[in-house]
């Protein structure tokens, strides 16, 4: 129990910050309420200092089907956290801060605090419960966690969304979110039943003990089957991919760029931490070759894939908004790293390199580099507004309003310029490096005509992120345009340092410092299911489970009344480490 | 009535999780694993129906509600099959969760209902690409 409470003291940094922001964001005190974001950026750099074995002796990873997706998952949370927060000051509360004046006015004085109007305090700790849930994420071994865990990933982000702007377009945006989020999450909670029902048990190791019993008594029985394709397609809700997908274009376009660009990330990541989680418990050991999932997942997976990646892509052609294309671009990446998770550790030929890696730490690579990516441009878009005549302000949104940046603010413009072609992978670039290995794990695992899908989208995507890229680089402003208002940048100066960092993280990491974060991807697609350590911890943890569980599988009919029948027989609801044929017979 | 029991394992998809159905004694006076599956399969489904199908903000959030206690009634039902007290501690976390986005749902409709004097949700149709 000790060693469990230990690997959680990420979360537990995140937690005390996150009810200090909430007391120190009411403050009447401007510098004191000035201290959340600092608060904040030092409770994720001590959760990344301890999720990496800071201190000495705390050992954070997890016994489950992915032992060190605990640790790096959790630091990979915590440094692209700290870029994500620089992005939130000027969110919320805008009207407590003085606001610059136009060319040549004084600036305008700031309201009174009131804390009752105030959202800092609040915003703040959500931002942290988000990130905690998502780092509970990764350390999850057991389904009443993990279902935790995204719930608690999810909430927040509902509540940020709304309040993240005055306009209607945020409440819109929320309820859509909200009532879809709800949705998905009875999606795969149903999903998590079927896989209790099938196996008798929610702890992932022991589910994984019950189904290769199952597969080697003849096949996973269907409800455990039907359970996983639920929850994944529920999970697709939290990648953003097909059949969920719907929401995302107007969910990011309605909230304010930092929180579309935090929705980019923790709620995708949370959701592939539970896909990760979800298809090792599975295993790869299926398929007529022996390296894929079983038949049901691989097709639902391959489906949802395929879908993905041609939708995403070919709607973001369609679009103008900066943030509705991002989206797109958000869908589209999910598909893409639904091929590492298809292809599994078979791919890569087990030798992992900078080239070529094993599915899993392909996809987990892929989502830190998309992370960083992705950040920076929504951050350009967080960096500039658009001032009306009448004082008041708003985001950019057209690709237009980019044109000419390189020229006006160099900064900001080639931070663009870098982001958008990292994101379509331009080989000296972060990008290309991340979506390398996902396409040599495909090949590896045999799915060619997935590769071949995979590099038509790549292609496609150019499309739309190129026009990112020129508008900036290539083309000029024309004065005319500016009817709507000037475009200023932000007086949040912290939103074009994230843009800044993420484009120096694209640049540096694809040019050899990307080194230790190899090795870490190459750890985190360890399996901790050595074929031994299955048979014994089945042996030792649960004895009930896993004789119940091939009972599911036998085809030899049986006089069993499991369910409750109305008659009272509480000697036999207690009698759970009793031999498993003696506890079905009552009924007769 | 063995039809009937045959039929509803076939509904499911359960028909290796209900063993034994071919010769019960007395099937309608017993309740079977299946009974409670079908049963939870029906609420999840008019859940999503309605949620597909309804526009009013407040029946669309209570047919989530529907599909969230059907996999708490699901897990229940697994829970006695096994067992185990598993299933039933997860049905106490649901809950917590369920009454968690009921609070959020509700606070949604207020603010809505503030706004536009309307729970119908087309009447929100301001973001389209």
């Amino acid at each position: 129990m000790i060693e469990k409470l230990q690997t959680l003291w990420p979360e537990i940094t995140l937690f005390i910050a996150a009810c200090a922001v909430m007391i120190v964001g009411l403050s009447g005190t401007r510098s004191i309420r000035a201290l959340c974001t600092p608060i904040c950026g030092l409770a994720l750099l001590i959760a990344t200092f301890l999720s990496l074995g800071g201190l000495g002796g705390v050992d954070i990873t997890v016994t489950g089907p992915l032992p060190v997706l605990a640790s790096y998952g959790k630091a990979m949370v915590g440094v692209i956290g700290v870029i994500l927060l620089l992005l939130i000051p000027g969110v919320v509360d805008r009207e407590f801060d003085a606001a610059p004046g136009g060319p040549g006015e004084a600036p305008q004085p700031p309201r009174a605090f009131e804390a009752i109007r105030s959202n800092t305090a609040e915003f703040h700790a959500f931002f942290l419960f988000s990130l905690m849930g998502l780092m509970l994420c990764a350390g999850a071994d057991d389904l009443i966690w993990l279902f935790l865990a995204l719930e608690l990933t999810s909430l927040p982000t509902y509540v940020m969304v709304t309040i993240s702007t005055a306009r209607n377009r945020s409440l819109e945006a929320g309820v859509k979110y909200f009532f879809l989020g709800a949705l998905g999450a009875a999606i795969f909670l149903y999903g998590f039943a079927l896989i209790y029902g099938g196996t008798g048990s929610t702890n992932l190791e022991a589910v994984h003990a019950s189904i290769v019993a199952q597969a080697d008594a003849g096949g996973i029985n269907s409800i455990t089957m039907a359970g996983f394709v639920m929850a994944i397609i529920g999970l697709c809700f939290k990648i953003a991919a097909v059949p969920m997908h719907f929401y995302t274009p107007d969910v990011y376009q309605g909230a304010a760029a930092p929180v579309a660009a935090f929705l980019a990330f923790v709620p995708k990541s949370a959701g592939f931490f539970a896909i990760m989680l979800l298809t090792a418990t599975l295993g790869w050991s299926f398929g007529a070759s022996g390296t894929e999932l079983p038949g049901p997942v691989h097709s639902a997976l391959y489906i949802i894939a395929v879908l993905t990646m041609t939708v995403g892509n070919v709607l973001a052609i369609l679009q103008n908004s900066i943030k509705r294309i991002l989206a797109y671009s958000s869908i589209a990446h999910s598909g893409y790293m639904l091929v590492g998770i298809i292809a599994g550790p078979g791919g890569g030929g087990g030798a992992d390199s900078t080239l070529s890696r094993n599915g899993l730490s392909a996809v987990w690579f892929y989502l830190v580099c998309y992370g960083v990516m992705n950040v920076g441009a929504f951050a350009v878009v967080a960096s500039l507004e658009r001032r009306r005549a009448d004082g008041t302000h708003d985001e950019i949104d057209s690709v237009a309003d980019l044109r000419g940046l390189c020229a006006s603010r160099p900064l900001l413009g080639w931070t663009m310029v870098i982001s958008a072609a990292g994101l379509l992978g331009l080989p000296p670039l972060l990008g290309f490096f991340g979506k390398l290995p996902l396409f040599t794990s495909g090949v590896g695992a045999g799915h060619y005509l997935l590769v071949i899908i995979l590099g038509i989208n790549s292609a496609i995507a150019a499309y739309y992120y190129l026009r990112l890229a020129a508008a900036p680089l290539l083309e000029s402003r024309d004065p005319a345009e500016s009817v709507g208002g000037e475009i200023v940048e932000s007086p949040y100066r912290l939103r074009t340092a994230a843009g800044l960092i993420s484009a120096v993280g694209v640049v540096a990491l694809a040019l050899g410092l990307g080194g230790p974060l190899g090795s870490a991807a190459t750890s985190v697609g360890q399996s901790g299911f050595a074929p031994s350590y299955v048979g014994r911890r089945a042996a030792d943890r649960s004895p009930a489970v896993i004789p119940a569980a091939a009972h599911t599988v036998d085809d030899e009919p049986r006089d069993v009344e499991p369910a409750a029948d109305g008659s009272v027989d509480g000697a036999t609801i207690e009698s759970d480490g009793g031999p498993p044929d003696a506890r079905f017979d009552h009924a007769r | 009535m063995t039809g009937f029991a045959s039929a509803m394992s076939a509904l499911t998809g359960a028909a290796t999780l209900t063993l034994g159905q071919s010769d019960f004694p007395h099937p309608m006076h017993q309740v079977t694993l299946a009974h409670y599956l079908v049963l939870s399969a029906l609420l999840f489904g008019i859940g999503l129906i309605g949620f597909i199908t309804r526009r009013n903000l407040i029946i669309m959030f209570l047919c989530t509600e529907l599909m969230f206690q059907a996999a708490g009634l699901a897990l229940i039902a697994f829970s006695r099959f096994h067992l185990n007290h598993t299933g039933e501690t997860f049905v106490i976390f649901v809950l917590t969760i369920a009454a968690a986005e009921a609070a959020m749902a509700l606070a949604l409709v207020v603010l809505l209902f503030r706004r536009r004097e309307t729970l119908d949700a087309s009447a929100w149709s301001e973001l389209r690409g």
